[in-house]
């Protein structure tokens, strides 16, 4: 099976050398054919995006390109539509990840990018989103307008399905020409979302390129961030910082780090009745792919003092994460995760015999491991792909001084507990480094205007163009009606 | 005789003969695993958390093989470990704790090396004039390297035998002079010494552009490997370059793949084309497992290693690495060591995690 990503606007051409990335999963292959560009001919593609950013994009209202969006996104939720169907078949071999985990996430996410939810991204960040459109009066007076990039390169990274969507949407909104570098670990479903956008607004044609080059490519690097107003970067700090070498101080850099997430679990949610629904959840945000987004948990932390244990908790999260290996199987891993996560798992077994109130808890085939530890709280990552750990504590004071000293690799905690604990807690982990709160079940699917690592999606991206009331005054003296 | 001493001479009597069944190698695989998790305390505590105990392991393949990493976590001997004649320590580090093996004695390490050695690396000839390209036994004396090259000076190299390093790296002098007095006198030389000491060599008489013709019968030992060893271009360079410099035919460059915690080497018959196929004796067995589940994978596909070598009577005799390797009818191809994973999507890789906290750039 052969399938060709990436998007490119109408720059006279119709040779492109490719690049060939083969997939496979079980027994199926997917050759994945992306164009790889000349740096002439990426240099037209810039300029071509440049300019239709200006003169197309920008005369767009801001309702328009919502309902763009919005038009683009019903499409990809209805399963009967081409490239959802492209999406199901394909994504799973490409990722290794379940079927059924990619659509039903697929779903959840892509329902975050609806007309409705777009407006709440817009109010979100914007408070008026025409300011977008026009110059719109301020309360102090003067009148502004938020002029988005007319080029805005996206170097996107990992495997998780559709993750591009969030800052090529993002760049949308603004009205900015974006330039989308495929990962070439996921390299499909952005330019399959640019073929549609245009499907559904041909005058698009022009103001995207989903392309891929190979990272680390200085020269070409260079001069693409030379020419872009705005380059948001995803992927490790030693990539990102490698990026960051490259851009020159006049292009405007956003780098998202890798990040690590974790659960808390209050002994108030602990009851015999509720503890099964809290199980089950966190479960759920351990399968979801595989623990490989940056929201997913590496570690739950669960009170001592109620109904429920923390070593019951442990062993009931084991429980449940059997169940979902018979339903939702874990993607196929590579001899090198394999062998990571066996050492890993040893390690954590050879460590019993000096505290014996340890549990690690697995199945044969090391599908999933739970591990359970009791009086040694400490904040480390874990092998991902489903292994967990359930750490006991008493109080939160007692875990917050191994969370803080990695407040830059902080993200998202998922939080059982009751409406006091929840403000309480949230004052105090915010103040670690914490950017995000949110129920487990939840933890993987952020929702709409969110602020991605405590971040504004679109403000970041636009220029506040202000006219100030001296001079709304002061030309009120030059105009013809003056007396 | 004492437990310990019927044993070693149980293995030792088991190594001195010729070769081995399935039968006799499973009777003393099974002796020694009996012994060991009578008086291992740490190894007993784990196979018992396997479900592992000498009632239900029937055979050497039951023995559940011990992660190398535990090496670095628990005192994994079957006396104390302040008796031991040797503590052999791995190079690689854990948060600065290395791996220690406790050898209670060395005669068992010392038979099965020497035995192992004359038949895989001297073969025809008695003795060699040597160089070795590694420290001396006295400035290391927890490598098990450095004490294997002792041994094999020792046991087989002429009296000129010189060591070649000293606190600056290379002796080039020296090894000039050796290389020159070989070919002059057409007296065969062996050289032998780490992978990585092999490259330091091949850069400088690159830069000095020398080569030599050493006489028939010269041979080469390396071992130890640089990275990315799996990547066989690299390796062939390696020995192409080795050859080409040294006049020394491919056949002749013997790479022999050791671990600190093992008593057993394994060999190659030389290394013509690579990966080459890495054999040992009859006192080792090797399985290739998949890591996963712990089950043997199919014959040609790959899997991590786990050996099981008679000569470990005090630690372990069955350990699990973190070598891949295909299994041969003959031996095995060693694929090299795993590399850290990188993260596939945007949640932090451990590795990413540890080397942020080191350098305290997450604070």
């Amino acid at each position: 099976m052969r399938e060709l990503a990436g998007y490119l606007p109408d720059i006279g051409e119709t040779e492109f050398e490719t690049k060939i990335l083969t997939f496979q999963s079980k027994n199926e292959t997917v050759e994945v054919e992306i164009p790889f560009l000349t740096t002439e001919q990426m240099d037209k593609v810039i300029e071509k995006v440049k300019k239709a950013s200006a003169e197309t994009l920008k005369s767009f209202s801001i309702s328009e390109i919502v309902s763009i969006i919005d038009q683009a996104i019903v499409r990809l939720l209805d399963r009967d539509s081409l490239y959802r169907q492209k999406a199901e078949k394909l994504l799973p071999i490409v990722t290794g990840y379940d079927e059924e985990i990619i659509r039903l996430g697929l779903t959840s996410y892509l329902k975050t990018f609806r007309k409705k939810e777009l407006q709440r991204f817009l109010i979100e960040d914007l408070g008026n989103p025409l300011l977008l459109d026009d110059f719109q009066p301020r309360v102090k007076g003067g009148f502004s307008k938020a002029l988005g990039p007319n080029v805005f390169t996206h170097i996107w990274s990992g495997n998780v399905p559709a993750l591009p969507l969030w800052s090529l949407i993002s760049g949308l909104l603004v009205k900015a020409g974006n330039i989308g570098k495929v990962p070439s670990a996921e390299p499909l479903f952005s330019g399959w979302f640019a073929h549609l956008l245009v499907e559904v607004e041909p005058r698009l044609a022009d103001c995207l390129a989903v392309v891929w080059w190979k990272g680390g490519d200085e020269e070409r690097e260079h001069s693409i961030f030379e020419q872009s107003d705005v380059v948001v970067g995803y992927g490790g700090n030693d990539s990102l910082q490698s990026l960051q070498n490259r851009i020159p101080v006049t292009t405007r850099f956003l780098p998202f780090g890798h990040k690590i997430s974790f659960g808390v679990v209050s002994q108030s949610s602990l009851d015999s009745r509720k503890t099964w629904q809290s199980v089950h959840q966190a479960a759920l945000d351990v399968v979801r792919y595989d623990q490989q987004g940056c929201y997913s948990p590496h570690i739950f932390y669960v009170q001592h003092g109620g109904k429920v244990s923390p070593k019951e908790f442990a062993r009931f999260l084991a429980n449940e994460l059997e169940n979902f290996q018979k339903r939702h199987p874990r993607r196929e891993l590579s001899m090198e995760e394999s062998v990571s996560m066996a050492a890993w798992r040893q390690r954590e077994e050879m460590i019993i015999f000096s505290n014996p109130n340890n549990e690690v808890l697995g199945n044969q085939a090391n599908d999933w491991t739970v591990v359970y530890e009791e009086n040694n709280i400490h904040f480390t990552p874990s092998s991902l792909n489903r292994v967990i750990k359930v750490i006991a504590f008493e109080t939160i004071e007692n875990i917050l001084p191994y969370i803080a000293p990695h407040r830059s690799l902080l993200q998202t905690v998922g939080i059982a507990a009751n409406p006091n604990e929840l403000f309480e807690w949230a004052e105090l982990l915010g103040k670690t480094g914490v950017t995000r709160i949110t129920a487990l079940g939840s933890m993987t699917s952020p929702e709409a205007g969110w602020h991605h690592d405590g971040r504004f999606n679109l403000l970041d991206l636009v220029n506040m163009v202000d006219i100030e009331a001296a001079a709304e005054e002061s030309s009120e003296q030059f105009a013809p009606y003056v007396d | 005789m004492n437990q310990q001493q019927e044993i070693v001479q149980h293995v030792f009597h088991f190594i001195q003969a010729d070769a081995s069944g399935e039968k006799d190698f499973n009777e003393l695989a099974l002796r020694l695993y009996a012994y060991q998790y009578q008086y291992n305390l740490p190894y007993r505590s784990f196979c018992m958390q396997k479900g592992k105990t000498p009632r239900t392991v029937k055979t050497w393949k039951d023995i559940p093989p011990v992660p190398i990493n535990a090496f670095k976590d628990a005192t994994l001997s079957c006396t104390g470990p302040e008796k031991a004649e040797a503590v052999f320590m791995t190079s690689g580090t854990t948060k600065g704790i290395k791996g220690k093996h406790y050898h209670p004695t060395l005669q068992i390490y010392d038979q099965s090396m020497t035995l192992n050695f004359k038949k895989r690396f001297m073969r025809d000839i008695e003795h060699i004039r040597m160089g070795i390209l590694f420290p001396k036994e006295k400035e290391l004396p927890n490598s098990s390297l450095a004490h294997y090259l002792a041994l094999a000076v020792k046991k087989f190299g002429t009296k000129e035998s010189h060591y070649l390093v000293n606190e600056n790296g290379i002796d080039m002098n020296r090894l000039l002079d050796e290389l020159h007095h070989a070919e002059e006198t057409g007296e065969p030389y062996a050289l032998l010494g780490a992978s990585y000491s092999f490259v330091h060599m091949l850069e400088e008489l690159e830069r000095m552009g020398k080569t030599f013709s050493l006489p028939k019968g010269s041979r080469i030992l390396d071992t130890g490997g640089f990275k990315n060893q799996s990547k066989e271009l690299e390796l062939n360079d390696f020995y192409l370059l080795l050859s080409t410099t040294l006049g020394i035919e491919r056949s002749e460059c013997i790479n022999m793949y050791g671990v600190t915690e093992l008593s057993t080497q394994f060999y190659d018959k030389g290394n013509e084309s690579v990966p080459s196929v890495k054999s040992g004796p009859h006192w080792i067995r090797t399985r290739v497992i998949n890591p996963l589940t712990g089950e043997e994978v199919p014959k040609g596909e790959r899997g991590v290693l786990v050996h099981c070598d008679l000569g470990n009577f005090n630690s372990v005799t069955t350990i699990l690495t973190e070598d891949v390797g295909i299994e041969l009818e003959n031996g095995f191809f060693l694929l090299g060591r795993v590399q850290g994973t990188e993260a596939k999507g945007c949640s932090i890789a451990v590795e990413e995690f540890l080397k942020a906290a080191s350098k305290g750039v997450s604070e």
